[in-house]
Order: structure tokens, then sequence, then C-alpha cells
């Protein structure tokens, strides 16, 4: 009986690698073409009344933020499913998402640690929204460690699954930072704000132009990096084979 | 529409945080390339290896 699963051609090694072939240069293509609409009107946006210029970084800073905590959510989603199922695609989709995520926390901190300065006269503040996107970053960096310290592959891949979902715990704080304690970062102004504080379009297109940009970039970068590993696996299991005859 | 590339006092702010993202994005196409054709050539190279050794008589 073929009782196929909707979401096979991600659990199936074979699927996966004929799914990921055309979806990855895909969604390279779409980000390339986002990004460059997004930068156009980046740069055609006017000037913000308060913040001037340093507004374009809105573009740039708060993609990179999103990006950060929902990769976090598809590192644990992924930690999960491999814990649970001893998935190797989904060890794999794992293992694959953390260097990016590192990668797209540390883009967050620094460009608005660029945009605090000249806003808020300060570099850095351990208000609620800063510092726990800094837990957000030791968190990536601590599943990079503990993949790559332990020389069992399987040991590894289980105690840094565990440590991704022990720090799912810090997403909400993350994203409800600037809710539940008066901080220095301001409150969310983009898709789901209070229509008060929502950004006029001008600035509204840009900002989502640049996050599907950056997500589809994510996206395509995933799937390259998924591949590699797939085939990492192939060949360390081709290459046991070889030195046993 | 006129494109405004002079932020001013700010760009010392500005163009850093544009330049480091670049850098950044970068980095993670030229990395996940490489990953990815490395390990496409060693799965190449095994697997013609294991190929050419199917027919030797085992040792």
């Amino acid at each position: 009986m073929d009782a196929r699963h909707p979401l096979d051609f991600l659990t199936n090694p074979e699927r996966f690698m004929a799914f990921s072939r055309w979806a990855a240069p895909m969604f390279g293509a779409i980000a390339g073409v986002l990004g460059l609409v997004g930068l156009y009107l980046t740069f055609a946006a006017p000037e913000d009344y308060q913040q001037h210029d340093t507004v374009r970084m809105m573009f740039i800073h708060v993609p990179a933020a999103v990006m950060s905590m929902l990769i976090y959510l598809f590192l644990g989603i992924a930690s999960l499913l491999a814990l649970i199922f001893r998935h190797a695609l989904a060890d794999a989709a794992a293992q694959a998402c953390a260097p990016l995520g590192a990668v797209f926390t540390a883009l967050a901190l620094v460009t608005g640690s660029l945009w605090g300065k000249p806003m808020w006269g300060t570099w850095w503040q351990w208000d609620a929204r800063m510092t726990s996107v800094l837990v957000l970053f030791l968190f990536y960096l601590g599943y990079l460690a503990l993949r790559s310290a332990l020389e069992d592959e399987q040991k590894a891949a289980r105690a840094a699954a565990i440590l991704a979902l022990v720090g799912l715990i810090n997403l909400p704080v993350v994203k409800f930072s600037v809710e539940w304690w008066n901080t220095l970062h301001q409150g969310s102004s983009t898709l789901f704000a209070a229509p008060e504080n929502r950004l006029p379009a001008v600035y509204l297109w840009p900002w989502a132009l640049m996050t599907l940009a950056y997500l589809s970039a994510f996206g395509s970068l995933w799937l390259v990096r998924i591949r590699a590993l797939v085939r990492r696996r192939k060949a360390r299991a081709l290459a046991l084979r070889l030195a046993e005859r | 529409m006129h494109l405004d590339f002079d932020a001013g006092k700010y760009a010392v702010y500005m163009w850093p945080a544009f330049g480091i993202s670049v850098l950044a994005f970068a980095w993670m196409i030229g990395d996940s390339l490489a990953r990815a054709r490395h390990w496409k050539r060693e799965l190449e190279r095994l697997q013609a290896e294991v190929k050419a050794g199917a027919g030797e008589p085992k040792a």
C-alpha cells in the first residue's frame, strides 16, 4: 500500500535531493530580485523626520532580527523531530541552519548597535531586548560548539538538539521583551503592530521586501547546506565501506 | 524616483552597517557553496572508487 505522506519529499533523502536541486537556485534567484528591489526602495525612501538617514538601517537590521528568531524556531523544530524520530534529514536540517542563524543574529546585534549609537547615544544597553538577543546568539554558539566538540556524531547531535530545545524558552522572551519590560529598544512597528504604531507604506514596503529577500536567501542557503550534509553522510558511509575491504 | 546615498553625518554608522551585511551574506553564500562543492566531489570520487573496486577479487 502506498500511503505517501504529503511531506514525504522532505523526509526521504532521495526525494529531498530532487526537490532541493531546483528549489535552492529558485529561492536564490527570488532573493536576488527581492533584494535588488528592496535596496532600491531603501535608498528611494525619504529621510525620517526624527531618525533622518539612519532610518535606512531599519531595512537591514529588522530583517536580520526577524531571521534570527525564525531560524531558531526552525532549529528547535528540526531538533525535536531529530530527537523523536531519529531522522537523519531532520538532524541535517538542524545542523545546517545553526551557522546561518548565528550569522543573522550577529548581524542583528552589530547593525542594531550601529543604529543605536546615533539614535540612543549608546552602542549597547543591558535592556531586555538586546540582552535576550545576545542570549539567543550564545545559544547558537553553544549549539555549534557542542556539535564540533564531541567526536561521536550521534552523541553530539543529541546533546546539541537538547540544548536547542532548551533555547526555545528564550524565543518568547526575545519577541515580547519590549512589551513585558520597559526597554530602551522600541516596540514593534511592522505588520503585527497596532495601527497607530505601524510604519507608513513608504517604509513598510522596503522593510517587507528586504525581509522576504532575507527569508528567500536563507531558504536557498539552508537547502544548499542540507544537500552538502546529506552527501557528507553518504561519503562517510562509502569511505567506511572501502576501509572494510 | 531619486536615490539618496548621502547619509550626511550618519554615514559613519550607516555604511558600516550595510558593509557588514554584505560581507555576512558573501560569507554565507561562499561557505555554503564551497561545502556543497566539496562534498559533491568527494562523494563522486568515492563512488568511482567503489565502482572500480567492485570487480576486483576480495583480498
